[in-house]
């Protein structure tokens, strides 16, 4: 069955959206992500206009987190005053990120530059998580103490707040970078940024995980909803009816993925999550590199 | 006897009836332009629909082209061809180079005037039918469409337009044949892919004989969006920032919707 979409004027069938959504969500409620990183190529593979790709994208990972974050809320596991923090940076990110997008669009590199904010960022991010697991599969054997967190440089610096939740003492300085950095890398690629938030509230910030996968949801809400509001005010890419059929599939995904999810174990779950991030950039950067089949492209004039 | 009387009123009656015949043909110079008008005309053509609705049930859709000549059709007699355009709009042809082992889009064309729709078909190929130079005003075929480029120069953008326009079936060159019945009656079926604009569409049925045009039929549709996909097209445009919103509010409430109902299985 055919639909027709609206803002990306053409017709997909049906099935195949709300499958791409079922699978999608699948992974990510298994690995705990929000799957925008998959979604968006996936629906670039499928033929639809980065623009709308990366606008619907974002608004369907809003849709995907909300019921996430809602449930974390009532378990008291969001820092509201940190997540408050974050998505100031992230609202400034998102409207810079979308003025780059903008550009690209105009200087039409959109769909090169999509593929090497994927390629470098899921290609880092995936090579990081998978060396992490696989040294914490092998250090489980001799586990020793771990300390509440790592003093890093991100602690020397001025602003000095105190974030009671996450029993924290630092400038904000550092999780206003990180929100801005997300919120940019939110707009351009149309991600909530989770698979990076996670690692970089961890590493960097030093939170404590109980508190991080609540307050990263609550940043990943606030930045899509901003992402969504400007690609849809600044480039017009946002196509309801798509970001509607891939939420039914997905939502629906996602519970199974999260039953399954459970029966795995951290590190393995991390170390799988990584190699799907590897191999998602590997696809994308070897679809820059080939020799294209077709080396002229069409489009309208802006 | 009655013979001859035969003969003299028979003599009388053919002066008479040439006396009538000359006054007819008279009469018909005279009258030529009235009566030609009420003959039956040379060419009648006329499409299957006027309007072509986009809802958001929108595969594409063909329609058909279909009439009759006066003349025989085919072989050594006369000959149809069947042009349709779309609006027209300004397009940029980009190409992809080597930088650095990454393949990116390098120098690029702008075309003006771009038909986003062109479908060209004849009961024989239009340059085998017409001479050159009134193939070419009339821009009868996809060679003849004047695109001209600002931009990079290079030929090889021109011909990479026609190609990718042709390969997504926007453009159609003698893609379906024109089907004869009788010699007289014929039809078309034009195709319309599920990528066409809204706008309206120009039908030209051409009648060629001894290469050249002898009679036209000017027809027309148009191809809108109705139903929800206009209005959801329609608000997005309009009021982006309504529609933002709506966006946000829709998404955030089925994402909540979904995990409510789907906990439940």
């Amino acid at each position: 069955m055919q639909v027709y979409l609206p803002i990306a004027a053409m017709s997909v069938d049906v099935l195949l959206l709300v499958g791409v959504g079922f699978g999608v969500g699948w992974l990510s409620g298994l690995f705990g992500v929000g799957g925008g990183f998959l979604l968006t190529p996936v629906l670039m593979l499928l033929g639809i206009p980065s623009t709308v790709a990366v606008a619907s994208g974002a608004n369907q990972t809003l849709g995907a987190s909300v019921s996430g974050l809602m449930a974390q809320a009532r378990r008291g596991n969001v820092d509201w005053q940190m997540g408050g923090v974050l998505v100031a940076g992230g609202l400034v990110g998102s409207v810079v990120g979308v003025q780059i997008f903008a550009l690209l669009r105009r200087a039409g590199q959109v769909d090169a530059a999509v593929a090497i904010f994927y390629v470098v960022v899921l290609g880092s991010v995936g090579t990081l998580m998978v060396m992490e697991s696989v040294r914490a599969i092998f250090r489980r054997r001799n586990a020793r103490a771990h300390r509440l967190h790592n003093h890093t440089w991100a602690h020397g610096l001025p602003f000095k707040v105190r974030f009671r939740k996450s029993r924290l003492y630092i400038s904000v300085i550092p999780p206003l970078g990180v929100g801005f950095l997300i919120g940019v890398l939110s707009a351009v690629m149309g991600v909530g940024g989770g698979f990076m938030l996670v690692p970089a509230m961890i590493y960097i910030l030093g939170m404590p995980t109980a508190v991080v996968i609540g307050t990263s949801l609550f940043q990943v809400v606030c930045v899509t909803a901003s992402v969504t509001f400007l690609q849809a005010i600044q480039v017009g890419g946002v196509d309801i009816v798509l970001t509607l059929l891939l939420l039914l599939g997905g939502v629906a995904g996602a519970q199974f993925g999260a039953a399954m999810g459970g029966k795995l174990r951290g590190e393995e779950t991390r170390a799988l999550l990584g190699l799907l991030v590897l191999s998602v950039a590997g696809s994308l950067l070897w679809d820059l590199w080939r020799v294209p089949a077709t080396l002229f492209s069409v489009g309208p004039a802006w | 006897m009655a013979g001859a009387g035969d003969f003299v009123l028979g003599r009388a009656g053919v002066v008479a009836a040439l006396k009538g015949r000359m006054l007819g043909a008279m009469l018909l110079v005279s009258l030529w332009p009235a009566l030609a008008a009420a003959q039956p005309a040379e060419l009648v053509a006329r499409l299957s629909t006027g309007v072509v609705a986009i809802t958001t049930a929108f595969v594409g859709e063909s329609i058909l082209v279909f009439g009759s000549t006066e003349q025989p059709l085919g072989p050594g007699g006369d000959e149809v061809i069947i042009l349709a355009r779309g609006p027209s709009g300004p397009f940029v042809v980009r190409r992809k180079v080597e930088v650095v082992g990454l393949w990116l889009n390098g120098p690029s064309a702008r075309f003006e005037d771009v038909p986003v729709f062109y479908a060209i078909a004849g009961t024989r190929p239009a340059w085998r039918l017409l001479p050159e130079d009134i193939r070419r005003e009339r821009q009868l075929g996809l060679d003849s469409i004047p695109l001209v480029s600002t931009g990079a120069r290079a030929p090889g953008f021109r011909r990479a337009l026609i190609e990718l326009k042709t390969s997504s079936r926007l453009w159609q060159e003698d893609a379906v044949p024109i089907e004869i019945a009788g010699s007289r009656l014929f039809n078309f079926r034009l195709t319309l892919p599920s990528t066409v604009q809204p706008g309206s569409y120009s039908v030209e049925v051409l009648l060629v004989r001894a290469r050249r045009i002898v009679a036209t039929e000017q027809l027309g549709f148009v191809v809108e969006r109705t139903g929800s996909a206009a209005d959801i097209e329609k608000v997005a445009r309009g009021q982006p920032v309504v529609y933002a919103l709506i966006c946000i509010v829709l998404a955030a409430f089925a994402g909540w919707a979904g995990s409510v109902v789907f906990r439940r299985v």
